[in-house]
């Protein structure tokens, strides 16, 4: 016997108003033989932050990693649907790898600095991309630290390791990093699951901030974080997207049960 | 009666068995060390060196030979496990590399020395020089410096790739930056144990570098022949009349002492590199 799974009634999958910036179509996503993602169709507004919930494994990392396509570093991952990008497919094949990662940034779960120095990781990007160097590139690192809130903390000490900083400013850091490439979509995965109450809530504060310049779509695990900072949420469960609308209307009034219990802590 | 194990009891029992294992790891070491100084303590001497006869030709030829290995073995080396390590994504070609480098490593150094005489020195025209030499060794060592340059690079979070890559590198450009600059010094310390093993090799230059010449002990150019020190222990205690006694001992004693000298510089390379980078 052939087990259906059922359909998702389509009208908890909310197309938010205004501009879309990223919109994906009957997403699927394979590890080898598993099944990650099932048909996933989501579209993403523009300078807001959305954020994916659900439990350990439903799919929301990979997903968010569909969208950079930091998939392809994993051998036996394979990508079928569409995902679009200002109404691009960035899977189809004349896409440029390397210029859709400059448009599209993205912020790890484990603060990842280089070991170099301060200065030196955030200039990572711009020496790649730019021919901006000396105070040109002074300046871009400025910027970029000021606008991930670790100026002040680090103006002094530019050139030491980064590996000496706390892991809270590590992960401000590889902000700083990502927004010195001047991309047009933030990718957070699980950003503040190292950090503790105060780094989080520095970096959550830091994301309202970002949202006026920057697509963002944050992984979570926290929903308390997603409700705070977040104008639209996505439910994953088991690879589907479950349920996707403005933020309230998840956590106060959810449409599918699945959603409810999970929000409301009875699984996850 | 019904007795108590003491966990700290074992614990040192462990840690004495395990110290003897280690202590006994040195022994050969120093052992040979004493044996040859000992031996040869009658001829080591300046002299030794400096004599119009003496080591000095010997220990630049030795040198030289070293140095050019490392040169050839280390670019193709690196690019081989670079090309493993970070490009590579399985399939038979990938298989068929790690087998060769497994046999390569597993060939006896004689049998390199036969194929360099037939490829460098005849084939190449590089006659037996310097040159051949190198080539010869560089491909005794290659095997080494593949795998221990892979590990070197493997030892490289994946988290730093990744967050290269996420940056917009390609994946040239994570490999210059990111991933060869944290592999380093394990990557330089594999080479220098690897021609320091190539150092004391006697067999693959056999035929292929080394002579043993009184009038012209200095090379002019890479296609000349030179004077090693393997090959004039090899000589000494073979062939040659009349050398003062102790002098073969004391060329062996200083031999080892370079072999083991590299061996310190590449440790102590890896403690100052290891301590500029951490993560």
């Amino acid at each position: 016997m052939v087990i259906q799974l059922p359909d998702i009634p389509p009208e908890n999958i909310l197309r938010p108003p205004g501009e879309i910036k990223i919109e994906t179509k009957n997403l699927d996503m394979y590890y080898g033989n598993f099944q990650a993602l099932k048909s996933v169709t989501i579209a993403v507004p523009s300078r807001r932050i959305t954020a994916l919930i659900g439990p350990s494994g439903c799919g929301k990392s990979s997903f968010l990693r569909c969208l950079n396509r930091m998939n392809d570093v994993i051998a036996e991952a394979r990508v079928d649907g569409q995902v679009l990008l200002d109404g691009r497919d960035i899977y189809s094949d004349d896409t440029d790898v390397v210029q859709l990662r400059r448009r599209v940034g993205m912020v790890f779960q484990r603060p990842n600095p280089f070991p170099m120095s301060i200065y030196d990781n955030v200039a990572y990007g711009p020496r790649l991309h730019t021919t901006a160097r000396g105070t040109e590139l002074n300046e871009i690192v400025e910027r970029s630290l000021r606008a991930a809130a670790l100026w002040n903390e680090v103006k002094d000490k530019l050139h030491q390791s980064a590996m000496e900083l706390s892991g809270g400013q590590q992960q401000r850091l590889c902000i700083a990093r990502v927004l010195a490439v001047e991309p047009e979509v933030v990718l957070m995965d699980e950003p503040c699951s190292a950090l503790d109450p105060t780094a989080t809530f520095r970096i959550e504060e830091l994301m309202t901030e970002l949202m006026e310049n920057y697509t963002i779509v944050i992984v979570t695990h926290n929903m308390y974080q997603a409700s705070r900072v977040s104008q639209y949420t996505g439910f994953f469960l088991s690879g589907e997207l479950i349920e996707y609308n403005r933020t309230e209307q998840i956590f106060e009034n959810p449409a599918d049960k699945r959603t409810d219990d999970y929000v409301r802590g009875r699984f996850g | 009666m019904m007795r108590v194990v003491s966990a700290h009891k074992t614990e040192k029992l462990a840690f004495a068995g395990l110290w003897l294992c280690a202590a006994i790891v040195i022994l050969p070491v120093l052992g040979i060390m004493m044996v040859l100084a000992w031996r040869g303590a009658s001829a080591l001497s300046w002299n030794l060196i400096a004599a119009p006869q003496g080591l000095l030709a010997p220990i630049v030829g030795t040198i030289l030979l070293v140095a050019l290995t490392g040169l050839i073995a280390a670019p193709l080396g690196v690019a081989a496990a670079v090309y493993l390590s970070e490009y590579s994504r399985g399939g038979a070609l990938v298989r068929l590399i790690r087998l060769a480098i497994v046999n390569l490593a597993g060939v006896p150094s004689v049998v390199y020395g036969l194929f360099g005489l037939a490829l460098f020195v005849v084939l190449f025209g590089f006659g037996r020089s310097l040159l051949a030499g190198a080539c010869t060794l560089a491909l005794l060592v290659l095997p080494l410096v593949i795998s221990t340059s892979e590990e070197a690079l493997r030892q490289v979070p994946a988290p730093l790739r990744h967050a290269s890559l996420a940056l917009g590198a390609s994946q040239w450009q994570t490999v210059c930056r990111v991933v060869l600059p944290n592999a380093l010094p394990g990557i330089i310390t594999g080479l220098i144990l690897s021609i320091g093993r190539a150092a004391g090799e006697t067999a693959p230059i056999l035929f292929t570098a080394a002579f043993y010449s009184l009038t012209h002990p200095f090379p002019h150019s890479l296609l000349d022949p030179i004077l090693v020190l393997p090959y004039q222990l090899f000589v000494m205690a073979t062939e040659a009349p009349d050398v003062a006694p102790g002098t073969e001992w004391a060329t062996a004693f200083v031999l080892l002492a370079i072999v083991l000298g590299m061996n310190l510089v590449a440790v102590i390379l890896r403690a100052r590199l290891r301590g500029s980078r951490r993560w």
